[in-house]
């Protein structure tokens, strides 16, 4: 990439409708797909666009995240121009300070990327499913003399109220931002995916600092930009993309995977691959009396019961006679002997005790942790 | 603690046919995702030895591709470090030894800065913890050591091994096993010496012969007695791969749970270099069974007793029975095998039938469209 292009990626969000999986983790860190944490799609997205700089900020329970982008060297980060730092909320000589929203976790960095002096800033959100590389909507940004980009998706019109949506004239210049509006004006949603030009950025950051805001993207940022006249373009995204903020969308962003009957393709297809941590695992196992169909499983992963249409992951172990159907089963877990789980999500180092059944009535998507006994 | 210096040699190691035509014996496919040298590079990592050399007899781009630059098993990658020695003067095939690589590499070879040097080769695959060896050999006072493993089953395996005449844990005297009896103290090839012997040793080696290997040496000068040598057993699994039928044999050997455990052990993991592939994906009418299938695999038809490595695609109506699929393989539609290793990036369209022996699988070469 020949432009001077920084990314940071929002990651210090709790995610508090994944309950029990991210009461110890921040969400980006949740896993996906069998092998793959949440946070490895923007990350290795910045990757393969060619983006050398990423900051990833994080608040709440950082350790694990932090730990887990170490070097970066997962991403490609250790090599010689490239960083890829962790960057938590800290105390500074202005005093100790959270996080106070999404503009905020920018504000109290600038001095970072007053380091790195960038052309443009993309801010990213470290809990969104998709592949993609930035450079096509950095280009638009460019060429379409921006002050902001704003990538959108379009969704169901019935849907539109639930998203940020922007109205946009002919040339897909940005009109008006509504926030979850009762009255959409357009299908246009905001996938929280931004492009500045830094300078700009940044005079709007240190106004909104002491400003009385929620020191949002959304909600301050990008309204106040739209009401002093700046040129704010939409860039459609097309292709898979989705916010796994709930249990039923996480559940159903897997099956999307394991069934592969989505656009997200993380099979032949080299230019935008996903990388991600690599255990010390043999190869899954399949045992003399298993089955598995239409499903997904990683390395270390030992099957000896039935699997239909799931997700297993990395040193899971299922046992002879349990039924796993539509589920998402996370690293570590057993299922023991003649256990049945029907659409549920099993939670990392879950075990299952022998026998156990879990959401018979397959009703809403169940999610279970810990020890589950009859 | 003791500084070691680990030597992993492929030098003096069989050829397992058309497996090692083009490749060393290190960088051979195994069990779907490893090389067979991660074995021994795993076992210096997990016994705590973070400098290690790789002597490479042939097609160092293989070597390379696969160790990178050590950090799948060096600890500190600053006071670690991993070396790739390589011959790259050698007057005909037969001066290709282990020695005279070290000689010629002599310069970054004798500057190690190392009280003890372990040599183990790639196709003995074993979790073998050298601490406790290299201890035995500090406490001995001697200057070289060599590990074995007495086995009862020399009548079947580790043909054309060294076997070791062992008095009160010395070697009295070495023979070759041509399979007549079914106990014997089978060298393992795997040796420890104190590292200033080791340099002196390999520097007069040439006076006696310019042909010699390691295990030439060591065999000379104990058989000499010019040096008593130190006997350990070791009383682990060992799988040695000698030839193809032993490829065969111990990879298919390891679909057991009961031999699988002696093996990969939980406190002794083995590293391997990494492909960022996706998890295996299973088709609808998949049926798969007493198999392993490494990731970015995808299954569509039916797998039956065999292995398969990364990025093969196995489409629907197709049956793979008792076969090793090397990474990359392509099995078409409604194609059947059994008894099959195909190498690298093989592709299986036209033919519908491919099918070896048990004792005797079929072979097919590297990259070939069928």
């Amino acid at each position: 990439m020949s432009h001077n292009v920084v990314a940071m990626i929002l990651a210090g969000g709790k995610g508090t409708r994944l309950g029990l999986l991210t009461k110890k983790m921040a969400k980006p860190a949740v896993s996906f797909a069998a092998k793959y944490r949440i946070i490895d799609f923007p990350l290795s997205n910045c990757a393969n666009s060619g983006i050398n700089t990423v900051g990833v900020l994080t608040q709440y329970e950082p350790t694990l995240l932090d730990s887990y982008i170490g070097n970066g060297e997962k991403w490609g980060y250790n090599g010689v121009h490239a960083l890829l730092t962790s960057i938590a909320p800290r105390q500074t000589d202005e005093g100790a300070n959270w996080y106070k929203g999404t503009a905020d976790a920018i504000t109290q960095n600038i001095e970072f990327l007053d380091g790195v002096n960038p052309d443009y800033v993309l801010i990213l959100s470290g809990d969104h499913i998709y592949k993609t590389t930035y450079n096509e909507m950095i280009d638009l940004h460019i060429d379409s003399k921006a002050d902001a980009t704003i990538s959108v998706i379009e969704v169901d019109p019935k849907e539109a109220s639930r998203f940020g949506i922007m109205a946009v004239d002919s040339t897909d210049r940005i009109t008006e931002f509504q926030e979850k509006p009762k009255k959409p004006k357009s299908n246009l949603a905001s996938m929280g995916v931004y492009v500045f030009s830094w300078k700009v950025l940044r005079k709007y950051l240190i106004a909104d600092k002491n400003a009385d805001t929620d020191h949002d993207f959304g909600g301050d940022i990008i309204p106040t930009m739209l009401k002093d006249g700046l040129k704010l373009q939409a860039y459609r995204f097309k292709g898979y993309w989705r916010d796994v903020g709930t249990l039923s969308s996480l559940h159903e962003a897997n099956m999307d995977v394991a069934l592969n009957r989505s656009d997200l393709n993380l099979y032949n297809d080299s230019s935008t691959r996903i990388f991600t941590e690599d255990t010390y695992s043999l190869p899954h196992y399949l045992g003399k009396e298993a089955s598995i169909v239409s499903s997904i499983a990683n390395q270390g992963a030992i099957i000896l019961g039935h699997v239909k249409s799931s997700v297993i992951s990395n040193e899971v172990l299922i046992e002879e006679d349990a039924v796993v159907d539509r589920c998402v089963v996370m690293e570590g877990s057993i299922i023991k002997r003649g256990a049945k789980l029907y659409n549920t999500i099993v939670a990392p180092y879950t075990v299952i005790e022998a026998g156990v059944e879990v959401n018979l009535k397959q009703e809403e998507i169940a999610l279970v942790g810990g020890k589950v006994v009859r | 603690m003791a500084k070691v210096f680990g030597l992993c040699n492929m030098h003096d190691s069989p050829s397992l046919g058309k497996l090692t035509e083009k490749r060393p014996i290190g960088t051979c496919s195994f069990l779907g995702r490893y090389g067979l040298m991660d074995f021994a590079l795993s076992n210096f990592s997990n016994s705590g030895i973070d400098r290690v050399g790789i002597l490479v007899d042939k097609t160092m781009h293989s070597v390379i591709s696969h160790v990178r630059d050590g950090s799948i098993w060096i600890n500190n990658t600053k006071t670690g470090s991993q070396r790739i020695f390589f011959n790259e003067n050698i007057p005909s095939k037969k001066f290709n030894t282990d020695i005279n690589n070290l000689l010629a590499n002599r310069l970054h070879f004798e500057t190690e800065d190392a009280d003890y040097v372990v040599v183990a080769p790639a196709f003995f695959l074993m979790s073998i913890d050298f601490r406790k060896y290299i201890e035995k050999h500090i406490e001995s006072g001697r200057d070289i050591s060599i590990i074995y493993k007495k086995v009862k089953n020399a009548k079947e395996a580790f043909f054309n091994c060294d076997v070791l005449k062992v008095e009160n844990h010395t070697v009295k005297d070495f023979s070759v096993n041509f399979g007549r009896a079914k106990e014997a103290n089978i060298s393992l090839e795997t040796f420890i010496f104190t590292f200033k012997t080791f340099v002196q040793l390999i520097n007069h080696a040439r006076e006696i012969s310019t042909l010699f290997n390691i295990r030439d040496l060591v065999n000379y000068v104990a058989t000499n007695n010019l040096y008593e040598v130190n006997a350990f057993s070791f009383d682990g699994y060992v799988a040695p791969i000698l030839t193809f039928d032993d490829y065969c044999k111990y990879s298919m050997d390891l679909l057991s749970y009961e031999v699988r455990k002696e093996l990969f052990k939980e406190d002794w993991p083995i590293y391997t270099t990494t492909h960022n592939t996706p998890p295996a994906i299973y088709g609808a009418n998949a049926k798969v069974c007493n198999s392993f299938i490494a990731n970015g695999s995808n299954i569509q038809g039916t797998v039956i007793n065999s292995i398969i490595s990364r990025d093969v695609v196995i489409e629907k109506g197709a049956t793979v029975k008792n076969c090793i699929l090397f990474s990359g393989t392509k099995v078409g539609k409604d194609s059947q095998l059994e008894y099959v290793v195909s190498d690298k990036n093989v592709k299986i369209k036209e033919i519908k039938e491919l099918r070896g022996e048990e004792d005797h699988y079929m072979y097919i070469s590297f990259g070939a469209n069928i």
